[in-house]
């Protein structure tokens, strides 16, 4: 926390309006799973089969100097090289955030080393017949979970992170939180899902006011011993607590195609190098106050954490917010009554199982 | 993001419960007819949202399998591009718009047709068949 609050600070006193806080750098798109909702990992073999060179990681994050690498994919687990690039970031200060399905981990963890530096984000969208339906594959929780075992038992540090379309079930998502904490996790990641115009499946898309709802259901009269890692601002954003404006510039994403325009989650084209990213990106086409429809649901937090923990580091105000965020409960009797009523939708396949196919039936209806 | 483009006000935005997905076009197999620049320019946008691979055709007859992967627009064709990654060659490569002279849709959209009420519904008539371990799997890479 230290490293990032200095590091806005100096960026503020600098006089510096766009810096980026978290490098997206996915170092290849193939992935062990083939999840239906997945928007990124649509391509033919020979692109699939490409990936970033150490070199290019160590260029990239260089390049850009956020003090975060988050490496997405694909699974990342799946690159020859993954060993060398974790190190070789490691050994340049970046805290990084190895995000993976964990089908590989277990196996793989003998391999890596233990560091303040490496963070094993592990993907888990909920309790275990409804991650495993999410990713469509039976006894990838269980798979998952021993390797997150076993990377606690090993000295890592561990995150979980989900997402959440249509439908979750916010009891089960509080259940989850449980589970995942007696794990021995440092704490948990959530994000609402983006509607990828490249995801084949375009029906499960929630708009901002069912967010806010879905959230502050999920994340109201929390217990002790959940943790989040993640802005406790950010939290309040997406429980309908805040605003933010979306920073896109504050999560750039680097892949094999190169600097991608303007963001993580948006494919409008591609810069050779970070600086021409910044440089000749309109930023005013983007987020959600440019009206622009692509931007319209998202509350994902590449574009509105770095948002949040600028404000949190930027001002005294903003200081003392996510304190009081991190040791609040928020107690809400609305949000009591948000998880015990029946949903005011119809709910969506994803985490109903038994009833998936009235569900879906409700759904068209 | 052109001007044309339908914008949200704020306060609809704020109101969304769902929002409507993209529409996407069945592309796979197309080859637009290239009468003008106009139709080259549209063509070669939709090359670019397109998840497979395309063909073009050059006007010195040559022909390039290509996943295009990003595209600059300028004034004129000579200065517009396209950017690409063929099979072969490891390395990105760039293309003239004022060099090309057919398009095709070639090769197969690889995010067409993996819907989730397709993965419910092969769930459901595994379950009911008593399979276990059911699962989508990644396509092969060859």
């Amino acid at each position: 926390m230290g490293t990032v609050a200095s590091y806005v600070l100096k960026k503020r006193l600098s006089g510096n309006q766009r810096y980026p806080l978290v490098l997206m750098l996915e170092p290849l798109f193939r992935c062990s799973l083939a999840c239906a909702g997945c928007g990124k990992v649509q391509y033919p073999p020979h692109i699939l089969k490409k990936q970033l060179t150490p070199e290019e990681c160590f260029a990239a994050a260089e390049e850009c100097g956020a003090p975060m690498v988050s490496l997405p994919g694909g699974e990342p687990l799946l690159h020859p090289q993954i060993v060398e690039i974790v190190n070789g970031l490691v050994e340049r200060k970046k805290y990084v955030y190895l995000c993976t399905n964990a089908l590989e981990l277990k196996r793989r963890l003998p391999e890596f080393t233990p560091s303040k530096y490496l963070t094993f984000s592990v993907h888990l969208d909920g309790q275990r017949e409804h991650h495993d339906f999410a990713v469509c594959r039976e006894g990838t929780y269980d798979i998952a979970v021993a390797g997150i075992r076993e990377a606690v038992q090993r000295g890592f540090r561990v995150t979980t992170n989900a997402t959440l379309f249509d439908g979750a079930d916010p009891a089960s998502a509080r259940a989850f939180f449980d589970e995942v904490m007696e794990m021995g996790v440092e704490g948990i990641v959530l994000s609402p899902g983006y509607s990828y115009d490249k995801a084949p499946d375009q029906n499960r898309f929630m708009g901002r006011a069912r967010v806010r709802r879905l959230f502050r259901a999920i994340l109201s009269n929390r217990k002790p011993s959940w943790k989040f890692n993640m802005s406790p601002l950010f939290l309040e954003f997406l429980m309908g607590k805040r605003n933010y404006e979306c920073t896109p510039w504050g999560s750039p994403a680097y892949n094999i195609f190169g600097w991608q325009r303007p963001c993580y989650l948006l494919q409008e084209g591609y810069a050779e190098s970070y600086k021409e990213l910044l440089e000749t990106t309109n930023w005013d086409e983007y987020g959600v106050a440019s009206g622009n429809p692509k931007c319209a649901n998202c509350m994902v937090s590449c574009g509105y954490e770095p948002s949040a923990v600028i404000e949190g580091f930027g001002s005294l105000k903003g200081f003392w917010a996510m304190v009081r965020g991190t040791f609040s409960s928020y107690r809400d009797e609305g949000a009591l009554k948000l998880l015990n009523e029946a949903p005011s939708h119809p709910p969506a396949s994803l985490i109903q199982i038994e009833q998936a196919e009235t569900a879906l039936e409700e759904t068209k209806a | 993001m052109t001007a044309e483009v339908m914008k949200y006000t704020r306060e609809q935005v704020e109101a969304l419960e769902l929002v409507p997905g993209a529409q996407h076009e069945n592309l796979e197999g197309w080859i637009p007819t290239l009468a003008d620049e106009n139709d080259l320019r549209q063509a070669l946008e939709k090359a670019f949202d397109y998840r497979g691979d395309v063909t073009l055709t050059l006007k010195s007859g040559e022909k390039i399998e290509a996943f295009i992967f990003n595209r600059h627009t300028g004034a004129t064709l000579a200065e517009s591009y396209v950017q690409y990654f063929t099979p072969a060659a490891p390395e990105k490569r760039k293309l003239s718009y004022a060099e090309i002279a057919r398009l095709e849709f070639s090769g197969k959209d690889r995010a067409a047709g993996k819907h989730w009420e397709d993965w419910v519904k092969a769930y459901n008539e595994k379950k009911a068949a008593g399979e276990t371990n059911i699962a989508l799997v990644p396509d092969t890479l060859e």
